[in-house]
């Protein structure tokens, strides 16, 4: 079992990990957007069908960057599934650590 | 003493076993102690056949005075408005409850379908089903909008899919004791002791609808269920976390959404993949906001909520 230590070790290990993938211009799916429930559902679908550890995966059909996106500035900060002191988004389909200022489309408020 | 007689349409029975499970006060203390004599039930009357239909004319011509006609269940006129889906008695419900409504002191209508025509009345409606004085929002339903019982009220509606028991028997009583001058109906013919307040009134989830954080999956003791799982509580008018079911808990107290059951529109849900139990948005948005608020108000709160959100509110605070 995992102590609290080894947890922060790893989570931060893969936020770095991810961090830097983002950094090195990794290609994500930021469009379409979904707009109706029905689109975000089928989105989920997709994620779902993916291996448990393919991260790159989650981030491309997720489509995250690593700074806010659209007119408004959407970020994870403000997205109903980003947990603000855990650093993380809790999505169950995404599950993974994330920075406030990054942005994905499954962004929901 | 107040004679009580209680028929069903097109139901599931489901207010019937509520209203068994009634406590305060039980359907035996509106016998013992608050004078109401049952005429009959569908699940406790003694008369079948001949005997069933003697009473039901005795009400209607009124050597037996009806006091309290409640109805469970929507009324059936189908098929092409004979009401032949639903006989009952010797002839459709329908007639029995039209003739029965216009002799009754007082007409109860008993969950959803009653009310508003629920699950059945739901397009293509191929039961043609109707609330007693409503249809959906639409107000008429099969008694018409001008109807009002001797009393002079119109059809009291105590929606819910079921009814808690309690809502039943307190307005029974309330009725059969002379007591219904002190209710006062919404605008949706509901008791506004009961469907003022909000389903998320008194809900133990509120300090994380405060603070934005969700919950993602069923049965998960922290996280607001409005922000993904498709709760209604801010929207529905129910006392749910005020009067508890079975004395003990409510839907989203057990991690359940609130499915707005209470609510003309019920079911709100239109059964395709992604929208059952899901918070129904519109670019990331919710399509329905708490009662009240508008969307830029929404997109404001959120913001400062998630930044004021303290560390206990994303951990389980309910684990010993």
């Amino acid at each position: 079992m995992a102590t609290g230590g080894a947890k922060r070790e790893d989570h931060a290990r893969l936020l770095q990990e991810i961090a830097q993938m983002l950094e090195d211009g990794l290609e994500t799916q930021t469009e379409p957007f979904p707009e109706t429930a029905q689109e975000f559902a089928r989105i989920l679908d997709e994620l779902r069908a993916l291996d448990p550890d393919d991260v790159k995966g989650r981030l491309v059909i997720a489509g995250f960057l690593n700074h806010p996106y659209g007119p408004d500035g959407q970020r994870c900060q403000e997205c109903i599934y980003y947990l603000v002191h855990r650093r993380w988004c809790d999505l169950p389909e995404l599950s993974l650590p994330v920075e406030p200022e990054w942005w994905c489309r499954l962004w929901k408020i | 003493m107040a004679n009580l007689l209680w028929l069903q349409g097109g139901a599931c029975s489901g207010n019937t076993m509520s209203f068994l499970n009634a406590e305060e006060p039980s359907a035996v203390d509106l016998v013992t102690d608050f004078g109401i004599n049952v005429l009959w039930h569908p699940s406790l009357g003694m008369e079948l056949g001949d005997n069933l239909q003697k009473l039901l004319r005795a009400c209607v011509s009124g050597e037996i005075a009806l006091d309290i006609f409640a109805f469970e269940g929507t009324v059936v006129n189908a098929p092409n408005g004979t009401g032949d889906w639903n006989r009952f008695a010797g002839r459709p419900m329908k007639e029995w409850v039209r003739e029965l409504a216009n002799v009754a002191q007082f007409v109860v209508a008993l969950g959803d379908c009653a009310t508003w025509g629920g699950i059945p009345a739901t397009a293509p409606n191929p039961t043609e089903s109707q609330g007693l004085q409503f249809l959906k929002r639409e107000r008429g339903g099969f008694l018409g909008p001008d109807f009002t019982a001797k009393s002079g009220l119109p059809v009291i509606n105590i929606p819910g899919c079921p009814a808690h028991p309690d809502w039943i028997t307190q307005i029974l009583v309330a009725v059969a004791t002379g007591n219904a001058g002190e209710i006062t109906l919404d605008e949706f013919q509901r008791p506004k002791t009961f469907f003022t307040s909000f389903t998320q009134t008194g809900c133990t989830r509120n300090m994380h609808f405060a603070y934005k954080v969700s919950a993602t999956e069923f049965g998960q003791r922290k996280g607001c269920l409005f922000y993904d799982l498709g709760c209604r509580g801010p929207m529905t008018h129910s006392p749910c976390n005020r009067i508890l079911w079975n004395r003990q808990s409510s839907k989203t107290r057990a991690g359940m959404p609130c499915l707005g059951c209470t609510e003309p529109e019920f079911p709100f849900f239109d059964l395709e993949p992604g929208t059952v139990f899901k918070t129904q948005t519109v670019m990331g948005v919710p399509k329905d906001l708490p009662a009240g608020v508008d969307q830029a108000g929404y997109i404001k709160l959120t913001g400062a909520a998630k930044a004021a959100a303290p560390a206990w509110a994303e951990e389980d605070i309910f684990v010993v």
